[in-house]
């Protein structure tokens, strides 16, 4: 079960301090990704398995979440703005319990199923429907604003590709969180220097994200985004001040899958001898 | 805001209550700011209503007098304006969220597909500057194309009302029905019909005149106006005119437009909008598809945009929108009356 917090703000994996049970998570999640790969439709797999820790150390630790209640009023918020990486997510809310593992492989792409190629908001646990890129931040400004204005406490997670912070909407969704000092708003950009046509840095550079995302008003810092304990540091350490929090999780595509080293495609469709070979070199520490 | 400052337009008569008397008593306001003055009259019944602006409100809003704590001019980001109307309906609010229609609906045309109409959000796009009403302003300001867009799009409710009064009504439905809708205005323009009307309803449309030689079916101020104007010259004539309202222009009033076609010889659809995709476009399809068979004349913008200076009027005339050239219009092309028909009893003044 994924951690609620306690009402003395601890979380139900504080136990888990060791951090031995979380990259066990990952592990499997990179699994049914790569299972998911495997289907007639494959899946957006560089980007999937880029995010899995940063989709583990929310849903594993720093958000208040009950899959079996996605829509509690007290939850806290998580929006994929990188709507394609649907693979990474599903997969993640399979092992954190909100949809079954089984039925998710299963019904992937098929004739009338919930599970569509881009993230869709009929899947329990997920928020707002995405895939069209630029829309998550200035969804989840509007929750947080919502919230505040009902004086709840509920936080929002917010997960944007490198890449796409190429859309313009996300600038504005900074400005107005920022200018509305929204410290329940915390953005995470998934720094995995790839997009749909190739590395970001050749086709439109990202590698000043954290002074941009300072001098928009946010609190920005850099974390190696594989690295759990630093993650979850990152995102459980107390808002300081008015600005809302961005970290920017570097992060490489198709990490975690030796196979896949110094590869990390945006999109594959597996074979099975393609997952039979990613399977067998999965690494054990989700590294 | 110090207690001695009366809010703007809470004196004389309440516009819930009394919304004709309301609107006798502040004769010189356009729908537009009617609309304003409803939405902050109609937040003081329901908490969970919010205003989103783009610094297009124009300061001094009543809502932003009457609920400065439910009021955001976010700036200008029409883009993110309308992401953030949908996270906000997601946890409950019931969102306003106020453009001019070339920005609100097709800068942001992504966002109100996205985060309106496929989320059925609980949010409501309100945008004046519809048609050419931005007038010399010029056509960056205009929205010939908005409806069209718009009426493509599933889960959304189109409203584009006729005067002060269905500004009201449908201000206080919108605010009602749990979904998306667009509410399409005008700008300056005042506009207040007499005569009696039907109880507003979202989805149906108002039967403002009988008759049974044409049947002028049109939304909006300037539509409405205009097909009313028609249908009084046409009966100096000797041609008696039906007036449909078609206030809302999705979910379409399809029953209404058969009644209509089938009551008359010739259907003529009459708004401030391209030709092409509105209530015209509509109503052929709603003929065709039943079988109607009768011809439509679509009167609207005529499918250019207007780089000239000028007055809304003088742009109006310039497609033919005014009462005089729709009726010209509908002489020639009427088919010729039976002599039987004359003086039918359907007749109705």
């Amino acid at each position: 079960m994924a951690p609620a917090r306690s009402p003395d703000g601890g979380t139900g994996a504080a136990s888990d301090a060791g951090f031995t049970l979380l990259p066990r998570r990952a592990r499997r999640i990179r699994q049914t990704i790569l299972r998911l790969a495997a289907t007639p439709a494959g899946c957006h797999l560089g980007g999937s398995l880029s995010m899995v820790e940063i989709l583990v150390a929310l849903l594993g630790r720093v958000m208040r979440v009950d899959p079996r209640a996605p829509k509690a009023p007290e939850r806290d918020h998580l929006i994929l703005s990188k709507g394609h990486a649907a693979a990474g997510l599903y997969a993640a809310l399979a092992e954190f319990g909100f949809v079954d593992v089984e039925a998710l492989v299963r019904g992937y792409n098929a004739d009338g199923s919930i599970f569509t190629g881009h993230v869709n908001a009929a899947v329990p646990g997920v928020e707002f429907a995405t895939g069209s890129l630029g829309h998550g931040l200035g969804l989840g400004v509007g929750l947080t604003l919502g919230h505040r204005l009902r004086g709840e406490p509920n936080r929002t997670f917010v997960v944007c590709g490198d890449g796409e912070m190429g859309e313009g909407s996300n600038w504005e969704a900074l400005q107005v969180a920022s200018h509305r000092k929204l410290t329940a708003l915390t953005l995470i950009i998934d720094r995995n220097g790839g997009q749909n046509d190739g590395p970001t840095e050749a086709i439109l550079s990202q590698e000043s994200l954290v002074p941009r995302l300072d001098a928009f008003g946010f609190q920005a810092l850099e974390v190696d985004g594989h690295d759990l304990p630093a993650l979850c540091a990152a995102l459980e350490a107390p808002v300081v001040g008015d600005r809302p929090r961005a970290i920017v999780a570097r992060t490489r595509k198709g990490a975690g899958v030796p196979m896949l080293k110094g590869k990390g495609p945006h999109y594959a469709v597996f074979s099975p001898e393609h997952l039979r070979r990613a399977l067998a070199s999965l690494g054990e520490d989700g590294s | 805001m110090s207690a001695s400052v009366v809010p703007p337009g809470t004196q004389g008569p309440d516009l819930s209550l009394a919304p004709e008397a309301w609107l006798a008593a502040h004769p010189e306001l356009s729908s537009r700011l009617v609309f304003r003055h409803a939405a902050a009259r109609f937040a003081e019944e329901d908490a969970r209503v919010v205003f989103l602006e783009a610094d297009l409100g124009g300061g001094g809003d009543p809502f932003e007098a009457r609920h400065p704590q439910r009021y955001f001019n976010l700036g200008i980001c029409e883009a993110t304006m309308l992401d953030m109307a949908c996270g906000l309906a997601h946890v409950g609010h019931t969102v306003i969220a106020h453009s001019f229609a070339a920005f609100g609906v097709m800068r942001a045309c992504e966002q109100v597909r996205l985060n309106l109409a496929y989320a059925r959000a609980n949010v409501k796009l309100v945008c004046d500057y519809g048609g050419v009403a931005g007038a010399f302003f010029g056509p960056t300001h205009h929205a010939i194309e908005d409806l069209a867009v718009l009426r493509a799009m599933p889960n959304l409710t189109v409203v584009s009302p006729a005067d002060g009064l269905e500004t009201v009504h449908a201000t206080r439905a919108m605010l009602a029905y749990d979904g998306p809708v667009y509410l399409r205005l005008g700008r300056n323009r005042v506009t207040r019909l007499d005569g009696p009307r039907p109880p507003f309803e979202l989805g149906r449309a108002a039967l403002l005149r009988e008759g049974d030689d044409v049947g002028l079916l049109a939304h909006g101020e300037v539509g409405v106006s205009v097909a009313l104007d028609a249908a009084r010259l046409l009966e100096a004539q000797g041609l008696s005119a039906r007036v449909l309202n078609v206030h809302t222009l999705k979910p379409l009033d399809e029953e209404a437009v058969r009644e209509t076609a089938s009551r008359t010889r010739l259907l003529v659809t009459v708004e401030e909008h391209n030709v092409l995709g509105g209530l015209g476009s509509a109503v052929c399809e709603t003929v065709c598809e039943l079988g109607l068979s009768r011809r439509v004349l679509r009167v609207g913008l005529q499918d250019r945009y207007d780089a000239v200076a000028g007055s809304h009027e003088a742009l109006l005339r310039g497609h033919g929108l005014e009462g005089g050239q729709v009726a010209e219009r509908i002489l020639g092309v009427l088919p010729r009356t039976p002599v039987f028909a004359v003086g039918s009893e359907t007749r109705r003044d």
